[in-house]
């Protein structure tokens, strides 16, 4: 069982196309996830967290540094990490139930078994009576979910999730933060997350990574010190007001600092600042 | 809460779960319904062309009345039965033949780049080439057998098939063969669960294009050298000045287009239910 996943210096320097030149998007991050954690990488958009989960997935290799699994390097990356993109990419021509199976197929378990364990499964994950239908059918929220079910059925302990509600509203958001927190609880999973929100961040995690605008590197790690399991009315305790301004200080400085004013990351860390205060 | 779920997150479609009678049902009379108004339409058309030949009182040579026509159809039904089947036979051959070079070469050419830039220029190029010029060539090569239809037909349908095979297979979206690589997915699973069912849509497309072009095939195949089929039936009315009878052939031959895509179609519609499924 592999559950501890380390990052050394990652680095990753594009080449760049004609004027642009080359592009550093990571400069050397370090990151240590433990067995059972579950750990947030929170960061202005455009700062490389993806590019880090795609390193860390094997879909891309950086440019150096190392990945390692249980403290040494894997013979194969690709492979050994369940991902989940951004977009939920669910195949419009295989139904949920297809859908959700679709990882232990691909990792060899019979397709009726792997059906079977899909079909089981569907009822934790809010989609009881929807086995039949298509992707195309299902709102925001249940998508998401069909694709977190493909990701949790797909049989690897560490979990790299990046920005699965990023598309949703607010509300949908909330009740699938504290439905992703029970399933992670039940299944015992190492988590990666990477989001933009930083309450979301606090409210999940053992442990919040800051990341810095681009080139993007760690700024700074907080222990999210928060009793489990974690309800909703503690983002309002005093504890979890103290942890969001450890956080929002330095990203606002790296943020507001290193950016021009108007592009996208600045932006999106105003709109982070406003929220805390209002 | 997971039970809360379902049923608090309805569907787009509220009977999206629901029972499938109801909705077979509803689909079918939208269907019917969606056959009224083209053949109100052609009603109307045939009826002003009765109208039109019956007051300018036309010669039958130069424009026969609609209900000649079908005079001439229900007359010569026998012979233009027996000389439809040959021509259906000669298109079913053909068409098969195109959906297997078609779709062969789009494969080919999607695998290898450097493939797909030395060979497809020349399979435009092949369409440049007037096939009514060429069509005799085959003739002389093949003889006056079913072979020079066959190949007229897979000429001037194969076309469409490599081009939307082509941009099909590379319709897959990268990101998802990025998913599917992370899961320990090869290049034959990929091709199978993402790059094929992707195609899927865009292959129906270019055999839709294709049923048309196949039927022109078979004329033109049957115009430069034959003794059957219902070209050379249309040739030889013709040189008859057997107008109305030229029409009748001419409307057995839109029936076995329209037939080969209507066949198409409704294979695509149980093949591919996803793609025409509620969308939500």
């Amino acid at each position: 069982m592999t559950a501890r996943l380390t990052a050394e210096r990652i680095r990753k320097v594009f080449p760049g196309t004609g004027r642009s030149g080359r592009a550093t998007a990571l400069g050397g991050v370090d990151l240590d996830l433990s067995a059972g954690q579950f750990v947030s990488i929170v960061g202005p958009s455009g700062c490389g967290k993806s590019t880090l989960l795609q390193i860390l997935a094997g879909l891309i290799a950086p440019t150096s540094g190392r990945v390692l699994l249980d403290g040494h390097p894997p013979a194969r990356l690709l492979g050994a990490l369940g991902y989940m993109p951004q977009k939920d990419l669910l195949m419009p021509w295989r139904s949920v139930l297809d859908n959700a199976a679709l990882g232990m197929e691909v990792g060899g378990v019979p397709r009726r078994e792997a059906r079977q364990r899909a079909r089981e499964a569907l009822p934790r994950f809010g989609l009881a009576g929807f086995e039949d239908n298509w992707p195309a059918q299902l709102s925001g929220g249940m998508r998401q979910r069909a694709a977190l079910l493909r990701t949790f059925l797909g049989g690897r302990d560490i979990l790299l999730l990046d920005e699965p509600f990023g598309a949703l509203d607010a509300l949908t958001r909330q009740g699938m933060q504290g439905w992703l927190l029970e399933m992670w609880q039940q299944e015992r999973k190492t988590i990666l997350l990477v989001t933009h929100d930083v309450e979301e961040a606090i409210y999940l995690s053992d442990r919040v990574y800051l990341m810095s605008p681009r080139p993007g590197t760690i700024r700074g790690c907080l222990e999210v010190a928060l009793p489990r399991p974690r309800i909703l009315a503690q983002t309002l305790s005093p504890a979890f007001l103290e942890i969001k301004a450890r956080i929002l200080g330095p990203l606002s400085e790296g943020g507001l600092g290193e950016t021009v004013a108007g592009e996208g990351p600045s932006g999106g860390l105003g709109r982070v600042q406003r929220s805390a205060r209002g | 809460m997971a039970g809360w779920g379902a049923s608090s997150d309805p569907p787009v479609d509220d009977d999206g779960a629901g029972p499938a009678p109801g909705r077979a049902i509803n689909a079918c009379a939208a269907r019917a319904g969606g056959l009224l108004p083209p053949l109100l339409f052609a009603m109307l058309v045939l009826g002003g062309w009765q109208f039109f030949a019956t007051i300018s009182n036309a010669n039958a040579i130069t424009l026969p009345r609609p209900s000649q026509i079908a005079a001439a159809l229900w007359q010569d039904r026998s012979l233009l039965a027996s000389n439809a089947l040959i021509t259906m036979q000669e298109i079913a051959i053909g068409y098969a033949a195109a959906l297997a070079l078609g779709v062969g070469l789009g494969w080919l050419l999607s695998t290898a780049r450097m493939v797909e830039r030395a060979v497809y220029p020349w399979l435009v190029v092949s369409q440049m080439v007037p096939t009514v010029a060429i069509a005799p060539l085959f003739v002389l090569w093949t003889g006056f057998d079913l072979r020079p239809k066959v190949l007229v037909i897979v000429l001037v349908s194969f076309f469409p098939l490599v081009v939307n095979t082509i941009d099909g297979l590379k319709a897959v979206e990268p990101d998802l063969v990025g998913l599917l690589r992370t899961m320990g997915a090869g290049r034959l699973r990929i091709f199978r669960s993402a790059q094929f069912p992707a195609a899927l849509p865009f292959i129906f497309s270019g055999m839709k294009v294709a049923a048309a072009s196949s039927v022109i095939g078979a004329v033109f195949g049957e115009w430069v050298g034959s003794s059957s089929g219902l070209g050379y039936l249309i040739l030889t009315f013709n040189n008859q000045t057997a107008t109305p009878e030229v029409f009748a052939a001419v409307a057995a031959l839109s029936a076995i287009g329209i037939a080969l895509f209507g066949a198409v179609s409704l294979l695509e519609r149980l093949l591919l239910p996803w793609y025409h499924g509620p969308r939500g």
